[in-house]
Parts: structure tokens; C-alpha cells; sequence
């Protein structure tokens, strides 16, 4: 795969992750029952639980701002630095979601298929985004928008002619 | 003149490839250590994030490992659990409960005290005069307090039997009186619907030392619908419509119907109380 490719499947994944993170935003503050699949009011139950929030700040939206920032990451120039800060929070992101399904599954008991997918979308990027952060980038720093050519190919070498 | 121009491009083909191994070289270098800051700089952001997860960890577990956190917040009421299990726990515990019955067996008065769990007019009671009503005389061993049903502000009969009988399967392991309280402390907006199985489930599991998977199947218990209906007509018997309403004597003996001034006050529970224990 392609450090382009990977870019692209980041940023997909980053979108998914807003969405769905603006949506139980949104479900917090207006109030309203989340929907849920077959397994009825679980969703609800961990969605009002004492672990909705973290110092009064929603879980959601924490979520939220977690996931706008990775994706403005990776929208930045492929720059070192925004390839660690990508990272970074991708791994805090998948940290918490760890922290958040084990608050499910050991305190709880019940389980929200929208957590399940955030904690899904996490372990997609968790690899990704190491493997591009530590493989680095090949021009230089320089900027390489996504459609523009790919960062992967091999620095020219001096051939000896 | 062809073996000296055979030399020099030899020279000037050595001169290229060391150039170019020399750059190679260079470049492996530069990527050795632009490898070892990034793993450092990785290094550093795992130790930051397993800091900070440890940190979220303890600050949400808190700080008694005896009391398990409740999982479940009231949002109608927007009030801690944990502050309502503190609360009814510094109320309760050490005094002695069998079924729905609150104190010790022995003491000479009993205090029948019928209630709805949606009934707000309860939950003030609960709230107010009953505290002290609690301290005071059960405590002491001087009054025992029955609990006993009465649907009035549950619109829906199905709702009511089924949130009385969670209150009274909690009874069975004689932690009736925590699960009552802690109804009552949580106690959402009137008809609003906030009495769902989640909500019942997450105050069995605020119980303190409540087995869950004893009150999840005692809960079909059969024997509560007759209880229900007993006390139902015990309270039509005795002229009681509305809730909170009390019956009181001596224990074993006759009741009759307490009338009280205030549900915050608890002179009136505390007069009668301490006139029947004298007689």
C-alpha cells in the first residue's frame, strides 16, 4: 500500500469518525434517544452513563474535537510534523477508546455499537498512521497534497553516467 | 593512447561510484537517525497518553473500592448517583432490614408507611422528615418501618408493579430499604417515562452489596402480585387513598392512620412515636 493510499484511507476513516461523532454530539445536546440496533436500550444506557463525560465534558464531544484534529492533520501538508501529530492523536484516540470499551464490556456491562464503531475506526488508523509517521517522507518535507503525486517514490539517485 | 583513456575512465567511473556509495552511506545515516527521533518522539507521545489514560482511570474509578460506581446517571434530575448512594448508605447501614421492613424486630412500635416509587410527594418525605424519623427512633430500636405499596402516581399498572417489585426482589436479600431510598433519592420527572429496565437495573446495581443475578430472577417472583394486592386493600381498609400515608401502633397490635402536619417536619411522626412507645 502506497503512503498515498494510506493518507486516503486515514482521511476516510477520519470523516467516518466525525460523523459519527457529531451525530452522538448532536444526540447528547438535543436530548434525544440515540438509534440503536437489536440490542435496544444499550446504546441509551452507555450513552447516559457516569462515563458519558469526563470532567463534565461530553465523551462525544470529546470525540469530536479528537476527530476533526486528526483529520486536519491530515489534511495539512505530509510534513513531518503533521505526520506525528497524526499519530499522536490517533494514538491517544485509540487509547481512550480502549479505556472507554473496557468501561463497557467490564463496568457497564452493555454494550454501544457507536462506540464499537469509533473503537473500530481507531484500530483501522492506529497501524496506518504509526507505519507513515515512522516510515517518513521521501521529499524532503516538502508538501504533497493528496492528489497531487505520490510521497513514496523513491528518492532520485545520482546515476553515474 | 587508448589504454591511457581506458585508465582514466576507470578513474573517473571509481571516482562516481565512490561519490555515489559515499552518498548512500550518508543518506542510510541521516535515515538512522531521523528513524531513532521518531521513534523517540513516538516514545514520548505513548508515554503521555498511558499517563494520561491512567489519570482518567483512577479519577473515574473513585475513591472507595468498597462502594462499586454506579453505572448509571439520572439525567432527568441531573444528581449523582454516588451522592445518593453516599447519602443512603450514612442513612442506612447498621440497622437492621428483613424483607421491606426497616429496624430491629423488637421494637415496640411499627410505622407502616405506603408508598408509590414515582410518587414525588414521597420522595419529600423521604427526603425530609424521614431522616431524622430514622436516626432518631429506628436507631434506637424504639420503631420499626414496613413498607407497603400503593399505586397512585404510576399511571401504568405494568410500570408499577413492575418498579414495586424490583424494590421488593432487593427485599429478599434484605436490601429493600436501600433500593427504596435510592428510588427515591433518584426519583425522575412525574410521567415522564424515566422508570425503564435500564433504570431499574442501574439502581439494583447502585445497591450496595446487592447480588444481581439473586434480584434478577427473584424479581419474577409470583408472591409480589399478592403483596401488591394486599397491600392495596389494606390501604383501602384503612381509608387511604393517597401517598405518602401512614398507619402506626404498637407493634403486633391494631394501627391506626397517622395524620402528620408536614412531610419535612418530623415532629408529628416523632410525637406519635414516642407516645405509643411510653403506653
Amino acid at each position: 500500500m502506497s503512503a498515498r493510499t494510506v493518507r486516503i484511507v486515514l482521511i476516510v476513516t477520519a470523516v467516518l469518525g466525525v460523523g459519527l461523532a457529531s451525530y452522538l454530539t448532536y444526540i447528547h445536546y438535543a436530548g434525544i434517544k440515540p438509534l440503536c440496533g437489536r440490542n435496544g436500550g444499550s446504546c441509551e444506557f452507555v450513552q447516559t452513563s457516569q462515563y458519558s463525560d469526563l470532567a463534565g465534558v461530553p465523551v462525544a464531544l470529546l470525540g469530536l474535537i479528537g476527530y476533526v484534529l486528526i483529520l486536519g492533520s491530515l489534511l495539512a501538508p505530509d510534513e513531518e510534523r503533521f505526520r506525528f501529530a497524526t499519530a499522536a492523536l490517533v494514538l491517544g484516540g485509540f487509547a481512550f477508546s480502549a479505556y472507554l470499551t473496557y468501561r463497557e464490556v467490564f463496568t457497564l456491562e452493555a454494550i454501544c455499537e457507536y462506540c464499537v464503531s469509533s473503537a473500530v475506526l481507531l484500530t483501522v488508523m492506529l497501524p496506518l498512521s504509526l507505519w507513515r509517521f515512522l516510515r517518513g517522507g521521501d521529499t524532503g518535507g516538502s508538501a504533497a497534497p493528496v492528489a497531487g503525486p505520490p510521497a513514496d517514490q523513491p528518492a532520485a539517485l545520482a546515476s553515474p553516467t | 593512447m587508448s589504454s591511457e583513456a581506458e585508465g582514466d575512465l576507470t578513474r573517473k567511473q571509481r571516482r562516481e561510484q565512490a561519490r555515489t556509495e559515499r552518498k548512500a552511506a550518508e543518506q542510510a545515516a541521516a535515515a538512522s537517525v531521523a528513524r531513532r527521533k521518531r521513534m523517540t518522539q513516538l516514545g514520548g507521545a505513548v508515554a503521555v497518553v498511558i499517563v494520561a489514560i491512567v489519570a482518567i482511570l483512577i479519577a473515574t474509578s473513585g475513591g472507595s473500592s468498597k462502594t462499586k460506581a454506579p453505572p448509571f446517571k439520572n439525567t432527568a434530575q441531573e444528581k449523582p448517583v454516588t451522592e445518593a448512594v453516599a447519602a443512603v448508605k450514612e442513612e442506612l447501614d447498621g440497622i437492621p432490614q428483613s424483607g421491606n421492613v426497616l429496624g430491629k424486630a423488637t421494637a415496640p412500635v411499627t410505622l407502616a408507611y405506603f408508598g408509590d416509587l414515582e410518587c414525588p410527594i414521597c420522595k419529600e418525605f423521604t427526603e425530609g422528615a424521614l431522616p431524622s424519623v430514622i436516626k432518631n427512633d429506628v436507631r434506637s430500636g424504639k420503631l420499626r418501618i414496613e413498607y407497603r405499596n400503593l399505586e397512585t402516581a404510576t399511571r401504568e399498572p405494568e410500570t408499577f408493579r413492575n418498579q414495586q417489585s424490583a424494590a421488593l426482589a432487593a427485599g429478599k436479600q434484605n436490601k429493600g430499604w436501600y433500593y427504596i431510598e435510592l428510588f427515591y433519592h433518584l426519583q425522575g420527572a412525574e410521567s415522564s417515562g424515566y422508570v425503564t429496565e435500564k433504570y431499574l437495573q442501574g439502581l439494583a446495581e447502585a445497591t450496595p452489596g446487592l447480588n444481581l443475578a439473586k434480584w434478577t430472577s427473584d424479581r419474577a417472583d409470583q408472591s409480589f402480585q399478592a403483596k401488591l394486592a394486599t397491600d392495596a386493600q389494606e390501604a383501602n381498609n384503612a381509608g387511604l387513598s393517597g401517598t405518602p400515608a401512614f398507619l402506626i401502633g404498637k407493634t403486633g397490635s391494631a394501627t391506626k392512620k397517622l395524620e402528620y402536619t408536614s412531610l419535612k417536619d418530623p415532629s408529628s411522626f416523632e410525637e406519635a412515636v414516642a407516645k405509643l412507645a411510653k403506653a
